[in-house]
């Protein structure tokens, strides 16, 4: 067996097979159910280990061979693919729940394979060419059949394809400045594409504007899916860079830059955040100011950089389906998701509405949800570094509370007599709670995370050694 | 370990009661299970006294490269008096349960439980990170029962709005651990940095509503006398402790001036309105807001004990006027012993209150304390609006004066035993002058209109002058609302793109500059 093919080809060939031949109401169970045994798989059986079950020796090889490139999925890779597939699964699951297409299923698998893929190429500069790939494959998610695509997806698919010239020009303008490391302009030259390409990939301030755009006018379900795998992959494809090429993390200048997108990202998403009366729109500003904290995570001078970072983006991934799972409940009630359509919602919807909050402040970093504990660690290192930083971060964090409060607020202020009732169906139900209680379990127990973070570190050779 | 078993007890006894509601409905001994507990679990925290100090550590947080502090619970001279007078409230909750017209409710009794559990956890908490994860549980949980219990629009605004103080709390705690950090300190209450001091005062004044005042608790609630004090009480509580654990030198600063004014502001305000509620529900947001600005003015003076003492007396001298529903005479007698537990005088729970500098500001500190004291004193001893014990079983008629009189004893215990702020002489001499301006305040009620009870429906804390400040802050926020707004125009209409790529540019181009 062969490791690439496990994670890669079949959930792609599978991704195939039930957009073809599966009716939509199977859909989200197969999809699901394969995602969960490749989690399964891959935290089982260890990549390049040879295990015996008894006379039988099975053993995972690592690599394999593709037009003259080669995709590698090691041993450490091996808690990584589970985490990206047990996420990948949780978005299927609730794809019913949520009352999205079945094509989502399809697509959805193939995107995570294509982004698995990305992770193993080698050269690891082809990673740029397949996160394009996956980001065209969203688009028949984004439009609907037989409709005009949004300005929101346009743009999307724009800002996408700059960043592939932008990256590919620089590795090929690194391999230079690796050969004459005194040469300051080649060196400047080769740091502001490299920072344009994942400015455009991550959607640094003012390149995320297609965000919010999309969270209006497209599927919230799809779009928080999007939102959450393509800054995954693109966060540790930039690990990659930071990790190769030494003198980034050397250029002091280039590290402050960093800091500096990652700081604006998380204070405007905030202040954006804060004042907007679309809760579509404000889950898009939220998932830009974590993506934020991200960024500032890859700047810190610290061995526990890789570490932080993946706290950062394994919860992200629950928050982010929670909150697009009751996203699209909602939006399914009400012809809206402004404020004025919305008022008092929580007493007829309160587990989607409930969801929906606690997704929220768990994003902010409220105390006992999933993603408090990551933001501790952050803030831990963080503040040993800058004060300034940590106050801008902090005050991005300030906005999203209050964005939260006010969406609680609009939600709970129901009409006088109007009673509690539980209008959600039971998969919702089901899905919702499941959802709800990763997020406390997360919060309050977030060692057990540390069996899949553990490893990580030593998928970059350089970085937290 | 001891943490652990008191807060198991009460604990299991709400888990055990919710499934008794849902398994057997009719059981008829879920009030004494209910008690069962709450008794063991009394017992349990006043045997901590053989073994304090002593602490409980949770399994630590990984990787431990990043989570330095463990979750901390530690038993001791500021946590015990706190850990004991909750466990007496709840209990004191459960006893005078009988005389509720309600009284088969026993998910409000789990919820009581559940809820003292939690404030023993808030008040042992021994760091920062502690703190903020039980802080969090009481929020929300204060916030699912609020939202429960209210109806109409502007109730549950009131709600959300209280939840989002107690949030910004939160919020300032965690600012203050980021500072420490920054500092070089690992962040525990026994390592504050000196900047840090002043925003742990903010952050439990804000969610006390002291600092700026506002009426972080709602009155308009169902929640009344039983599960609502216990709520308002415990939370109250769970907020006073970590004032009592800012050292004195952490809070010298050019700001704390300021902190004091606003501080002996909300105690004169919480003071006066107060003594002229209409009842002492109606004004329960007030006694907290009274109490806990005298809290932060001993914090401020450096008097970690005395807000040790305020934190006790909010508890039990109010827990038991405010669990008083039934009319009593010798009952209403007795409860004037909370005079005297309020009254800083030596041997009394507050005799430790004074100790530290309070300088200038004393005089309006004895007027508050004098106001809140004789508002208590007019509460305790109103006649009208109360029921009766006739119509009751005999045992009830035993349990429920057991229930009141176990907070009086409670009070006068802590005032004479079992920890650092007891047997006490005190500020003794400021104490007489209390008491003299109480029994003055007392006096002149009944002849100067000024002093006597508002009606109910005058009494309008959300609409009052305190909002057009806040209204202030609504026009800050729409001003950058507009500006969020236009911005977001101009990125997202038909010219965005080309706005997005000239920023770039001018971004780029400034970087290059400045690395040059």
């Amino acid at each position: 067996m062969n490791a690439p093919i496990i994670w890669i080809l079949i959930p792609f060939l599978m991704g195939i097979l039930i957009f073809l031949f599966l009716p939509e109401r199977h859909s989200p169970l197969a999809g699901g159910t394969f995602a969960t045994i490749l989690a399964i798989v891959a935290l089982v059986f260890p990549i390049d280990v040879a295990l015996l079950l008894g006379s039988i020796s099975l053993k995972i090889s690592s690599s394999i061979q593709f037009f003259g490139r080669s995709f590698v999925l090691n041993t450490a890779d091996g808690p990584l693919l589970a985490v990206i597939y047990g996420l990948a699964a949780l978005w299927f699951f609730g794809t019913h729940a949520s009352g999205t297409a079945n094509r989502f299923v399809s697509i959805g698998l193939m995107i995570v394979s294509l982004l698995t893929a990305s992770i193993a190429v080698e050269p690891f500069l082809f990673a740029a060419v397949l996160i394009e790939i996956a980001a065209m494959l969203t688009i028949p998610l984004l439009v609907p059949p037989y409709q005009k695509p949004g300005k929101g997806v346009v743009r999307f698919l724009i800002y996408q394809t700059l960043a592939m010239p932008f990256i590919l020009f620089s590795g090929w303008m690194l391999a230079g400045v690796e050969a004459s490391p005194g040469d300051l302009g080649a060196t400047t030259q080769a740091g502001a594409m490299l920072g344009m390409g994942f400015a455009f990939l991550f959607g640094v301030f003012p390149l995320y504007n297609w965000i919010p755009m999309l969270m209006e006018e497209s599927s919230p379900y799809v779009t928080g899916f999007l939102l959450w795998a393509l800054p995954t992959f693109t966060a540790i494809f930039a690990l990659g860079f930071l990790d190769q090429y030494t003198w980034i993390r050397n250029t002091p200048q280039l590290i402050s830059t960093i800091q500096l997108a990652g700081v604006m990202m998380v204070a405007s998403g905030g202040f954006f955040a804060a004042v907007q009366r679309h809760i579509g729109r404000i889950m898009g500003y939220t998932a830009i100011a974590e993506v934020g904290l991200v960024i500032i995570a890859m700047s810190l001078p610290s061995s526990e950089l890789v570490s932080i970072t993946f706290m950062l983006l394994i919860p992200r991934g629950l928050e982010l389906a929670v909150w697009a799972l009751a996203l699209s409940i909602l939006k399914r009630r009400v012809y809206s998701l402004r404020f004025s359509e919305l008022q008092g919602i929580a007493r007829s919807h309160p587990l989607a509405a409930a969801a929906l909050i606690l997704a929220h402040l768990s994003m902010t970093g409220f105390p006992l949800l999933a993603g408090f504990p990551s933001r501790i660690a952050l803030w831990q290192e963080l503040a040993g570094q800058s004060l300034l930083i940590s106050f801008w971060a902090f005050l991005g964090l300030l906005g999203l509370l209050i964005a939260a409060i006010r969406t609680l607020a609009v939600f709970v202020m129901a009409k006088e007599q109007v009673p509690w009732q539980i209008n959600e169906d039971w998969p919702q139900v089901i899905m919702l709670g499941i959802g709800i209680i990763g997020l406390f379990v997360l919060g309050m127990f977030p060692q057990i995370l540390h069996p899949f973070i553990r490893n990580l570190p030593a998928l970059f050779e350089h970085l937290g050694q | 370990m001891l943490i652990l078993i008191s807060c198991f007890l009460l604990f299991a006894s709400a888990l055990a009661l919710v499934l008794l509601r849902i398994f057997q409905p009719n059981a008829r001994y879920t009030w004494l299970l209910a008690v069962g507990g709450a008794i063991l679990a009394l017992v349990s925290v006043y045997g901590w006294l053989a073994l304090t100090p002593f602490d409980l550590a949770l399994p630590a947080w990984q990787p431990r490269t990043l989570f330095i502090n463990p979750i901390l619970f530690r038993a001791d001279d500021i946590s015990w008096p706190f850990a004991l007078s909750i466990s007496a409230l709840t209990l004191a909750v459960l006893l005078t349960a009988v005389a509720r017209p309600a009284f088969t409710n026993s998910l409000t009794w789990a919820g009581t439980l559940a809820l003292g559990g939690l404030g023993i956890l808030a008040v042992t908490a021994d760091n920062p990170l502690t703190l903020l994860m039980i802080w969090g549980a009481l929020d929300m949980t204060e916030l699912i029962a609020q939202l429960r219990s209210v109806d109409g629009p502007a109730a549950n605004e009131k709600v959300v709005t209280s939840f989002s103080s107690r949030a910004f709390g939160i919020g300032l705690l965690l600012w203050a651990s980021i500072i420490s950090i920054a500092q070089g300190n690992i962040f525990d209450f026994q390592s504050i940095a000196s900047g840090s001091g002043l925003y742990l005062v903010a952050a439990a004044g804000l969610r006390l509503g002291v600092l700026p005042l506002h009426l972080p608790y709602s009155s308009e609630s169902t929640l009344r006398r039983g599960f609502g004090t216990a709520l308002r009480l415990i939370s109250a509580a769970s907020s006073l402790v970590l004032l009592a654990h800012v050292p004195a030198e952490s809070l010298i600063s050019s700001i704390t001036p300021f902190l004091f004014i606003l501080a002996v502001g909300a105690s004169l305000y919480g003071g006066w309105m107060w003594l002229r509620a209409p009842d002492e529900l109606t004004g329960r947001p007030y006694w907290i807001i009274g109490i806990a600005s005298l809290a932060v003015l001993s914090a401020l003076s450096g008097n970690s004990t005395g807000v040790v003492a305020w934190g006790c007396a909010l508890i039990l001298v109010g827990g038991a006027l405010f669990l008083a529903s039934v009319q009593q005479t010798w009952l209403n007698r007795a409860m004037l012993i909370g005079a005297w537990s309020m009254s800083s005088l030596p041997f009394s729970l507050t005799a430790s209150a004074w100790v530290g500098r309070l300088g200038f500001f004393t005089v309006f500190v004895v007027v508050a304390q004098a106001l809140l004291t004789a508002g208590f004193i007019r509460n305790a001893l109103r006649p009208t609006g109360r029921d009766s014990l006739d119509a009751q079983q005999n045992w009830m008629r035993t349990v429920y004066p057991a229930g009141i009189f176990m907070l009086i004893f409670f009070q006068v215990l802590l005032g004479l035993a079992g920890w650092n702020g007891s047997s006490q002489i005190g500020a003794w001499l400021l104490a007489v002058i209390v008491s003299l301006l109480t029994f003055g305040v007392i006096w002149a009620t009944p002849r100067f209109r000024i002093l006597n009870p508002v009606r109910a429906h005058w009494l309008t804390p959300a609409d009052s002058g305190l909002n057009t400040i806040y209204q202030g802050f609504w026009t800050i926020y729409r001003i950058f609302g507009n500006i969020g707004q236009t911005v977001t125009d101009v990125l997202e209409g038909e010219g965005g793109i080309m706005w997005t790529l000239l920023f770039i540019v001018l971004f780029v181009s400034l970087l290059t500059q400045g690395s040059r």
